[in-house]
């Protein structure tokens, strides 16, 4: 655990979970481990882990083998890359976030309305204007 | 319970979607749990940008030193060879002048595919008022509202013919007409003339 009173330049790697309540600037490396980053937590550095959850803030890119959770007290500026991706309601996010769920939870993907079909064909390319009541 | 209201359109955009291929996709606005979750099920990148914090820098200035498309730029940095599949504007149009319409046309335009399609609202009265909402996608035909904390500045309410002749890069395959005059719009990419 890095402590709310710690403040870190460099680079961070190693072979266990980490909490970081702390401030920290650099890279953070856990590529087989837990990185949370506690309430308290200031992180200006890019991150890689198997699992990440943020409380804090970060300004970095994110990457997660697993997969990355912004809690509802999370302040995260940057890019996301990890299968899954949870944003609690509340989170504040800026960037970008690149997930790929796989083949499974792919598979689940919302089905497409099967009617109405509301794009129309190439040949037709007059805008319509539908009335909906409500 | 995340207040909602039903689409439509939105099914229209994920009618064709290849789920085994990568999406790319802008969202104008902040981001919301419930679209991050919906867009989980897919293989996608999602690109986050809220030009409705920015909407400021966005009104035309006599004495402004840069154009509006660079700050558009600036503001969204996009990064170079990003193609989006979607585009999710949301509101946008009823907050933008004229002139930011066209820039924001330029912005995008190498950023588009010929199959890119696109969602946004305007009006079909200019005296509908603004609905001082947040959007996002809580189910493949369920917007989700969230109301605003505050209302936007800057509220231009834009019709369909207004945006068709501004926002070149796009043109309006379906609306439909909601209540208080409000216009849902499915769009698709086309070529600049």
């Amino acid at each position: 655990m890095i402590g709310p009173s710690i403040k870190i330049k460099g680079e961070i790697s190693g072979d266990e979970d980490l909490l970081i309540q702390g401030q920290v600037e650099g890279t953070i490396s856990l590529k087989a481990h837990q990185v949370v980053v506690g309430e308290s937590g200031q992180v200006s550095a890019d991150i890689l882990a198997k699992t990440i959850k943020i409380d804090g803030k970060v300004n970095g890119d994110i990457t997660g083998t697993e997969n990355v959770v912004i809690s509802k007290l999370g302040n995260v500026r940057g890019n996301i890359i990890a299968p899954r991706v949870l944003l609690e309601d509340g989170a504040i996010f800026k960037g970008s976030i690149d997930m790929d769920p796989g083949d499974t939870a792919a598979k689940t993907a919302p089905q497409a309305a099967k009617e109405p079909t509301a794009f129309p064909s190439q040949e037709n390319k007059a805008p319509r204007l539908d009335l909906k009541s409500g | 319970m995340i207040p909602s209201q039903p689409s439509a359109l939105l099914p229209s955009l994920f009618e064709h979607v290849d789920e085994g291929r990568r999406l790319t996709v802008l969202h104008i606005g902040p981001a919301l749990a419930e679209t991050v979750t919906f867009f989980s099920h897919y293989r996608c990148k999602l690109h986050f940008i809220d030009l409705f914090g920015d909407l400021a820098k966005l009104a035309p200035a006599e004495d402004a030193t840069v154009s509006l498309e660079q700050t558009l730029l600036d503001l969204m940095q996009i990064p170079d060879g990003t193609r989006f599949d979607l585009c999710l504007f949301w509101d946008l149009f009823n907050f933008l002048q004229r002139d930011a319409i066209g820039a924001l046309a330029h912005a995008l335009a190498p950023h588009l595919k010929d199959t890119t399609l696109a969602h946004g609202f305007a009006v079909h009265s200019l005296k509908t008022p603004q609905s001082g909402k947040l959007y996002g996608i809580k189910e493949l035909d369920q917007i989700s509202t969230r109301p605003r904390a505050t209302p936007l500045p800057g509220y231009s309410p834009c019709n369909q013919g207004q945006l068709e002749r501004t926002l070149d890069c796009f043109s309006v395959t379906r609306s439909v007409l909601l209540p208080e005059g409000r216009l849902e719009l499915l769009l698709r990419a086309s070529r600049r003339s």
